[in-house]
């Protein structure tokens, strides 16, 4: 099976997975915790369509109590929502795609940089998997990094766009999250270099 | 008729078939022209790097000098080829260099040149190597492909 075939089999079931999540809320939940085991695209340029989100992971505003200041970002990681607080127990909430098992993590980091259009590098373990792949691949349309990323303290993990929306509310990356690229534009316009950044996660029973 | 005036005419009739098979025979012979890159010059260790936008060239390069660490292994296949990938297909196979029309040379399985399965190469110097996919939608996701040579040339 060649890898976009195992990826379409893949991305297929995951939306079998939402549509019965759609159907059935019951299963809602159970259905966030599956990760979705899926491949980067590298040059995919989604359509217009494909980067419209709807429902829960489209982006909104909504009450959100805390005690952090305006401009603060709280990532949700267990819930896949990023907000961004506003005056007045008022939040921006973004849908995002989070890191899969054994890649999640919590803490308290604050944004060190911010990139338009990052370059892209698969990571080593990639590489040994996807030999084919290019070890760089400049920042543009279809880079899986998408359209910006902001660099979260001094580790290896940003909040970016991405070229595969559909990964929107799953765990599919290595550690980073991820939002269509309309919305990490509006993040980036919205946040500058030293916003704090709170990661929370769940623990998992 | 002599046996001198029959060995004419047979000389004569055998012309005849000659000329006329050379008029049933149209198309012209394949003309086969040896590609202009010799595998060896794209066998060793690559840095891989790709971009999209022309504007990104001299950077793209400089990237794929950096990516040495993680180096596109090409070495010779059994049959005179190069063992290498395909787009989206972790297993290394042979591929071959073809010679397709107006002097472009392409990359690919043994076969027609300039298949869906093929890249074109853009260029060769002895420190690099540039190609793009012939598919469309190979060619749009990875963009342009530049190879930069690892170390110095064994």
């Amino acid at each position: 099976m060649t890898v976009r075939a195992s990826l379409f089999l893949r991305v297929t079931l995951a939306g079998a997975i939402a549509a019965a999540a759609f159907v059935l809320p019951g299963v809602f939940a159970t259905a966030q915790q599956i990760d979705m085991n899926v491949v980067d695209q590298p040059g995919y340029v989604p359509s217009p369509d494909e980067e419209q989100l709807s429902g829960a992971y489209e982006k909104q505003e909504v009450f959100f109590r805390t005690s952090e200041a305006p401009g603060t970002i709280i990532i949700d990681t267990s819930q896949r929502f990023l907000y961004l607080v506003q005056p007045n127990n008022r939040a921006l909430r973004y849908g995002i795609g989070v890191g899969r098992q054994g890649f999640q993590w919590s803490g308290l980091q604050k944004i060190s940089r911010k990139q338009d259009w990052p370059d892209w590098r698969p990571p080593p373990e990639m590489i040994e998997r996807q030999p084919y792949l290019p070890r760089f691949m400049a920042g543009g349309p279809g880079n899986p990094m998408g359209a910006r990323a902001l660099y979260l303290g001094q580790t290896i993990y940003r909040i970016h766009g991405t070229n595969q929306p559909q990964t929107i509310g799953h765990a599919v990356s290595s550690g980073c999250f991820r939002l269509v690229n309309e919305d990490v534009a509006d993040l980036y316009d919205h946040v500058p270099v030293g916003t704090k950044v709170i990661i929370k996660q769940a623990v998992a029973l | 008729m002599g046996i001198a005036q029959r060995r004419g005419a047979l000389a004569l009739a055998g012309l005849v078939v000659v000329l006329m098979a050379g008029c049933a025979t149209e198309t012209p012979a394949p003309v086969v022209t040896a590609p202009a890159i010799s595998p060896d010059a794209l066998v060793g260790k690559w840095g891989l790097a790709a971009y999209h936008k022309d504007a990104d060239r001299p950077r793209t390069i400089k990237e794929a000098l950096a990516q040495c660490n993680k180096p596109y292994v090409i070495k010779p296949g059994p049959n005179g080829g190069l063992m290498m990938y395909l787009a989206d297909n972790a297993q290394i196979q042979e591929l071959v260099l073809k010679p397709g029309a107006n002097g472009v040379t392409y990359l690919g399985p043994p076969g027609n040149a300039g298949t869906t399965d093929d890249r074109q190469v853009l260029n060769v110097d002895p420190s690099s190597f540039t190609t793009i996919w012939v598919d469309p939608d190979n060619a749009a996701r990875y963009g342009t492909m530049v190879y930069e040579r690892c170390g110095k040339r064994a």
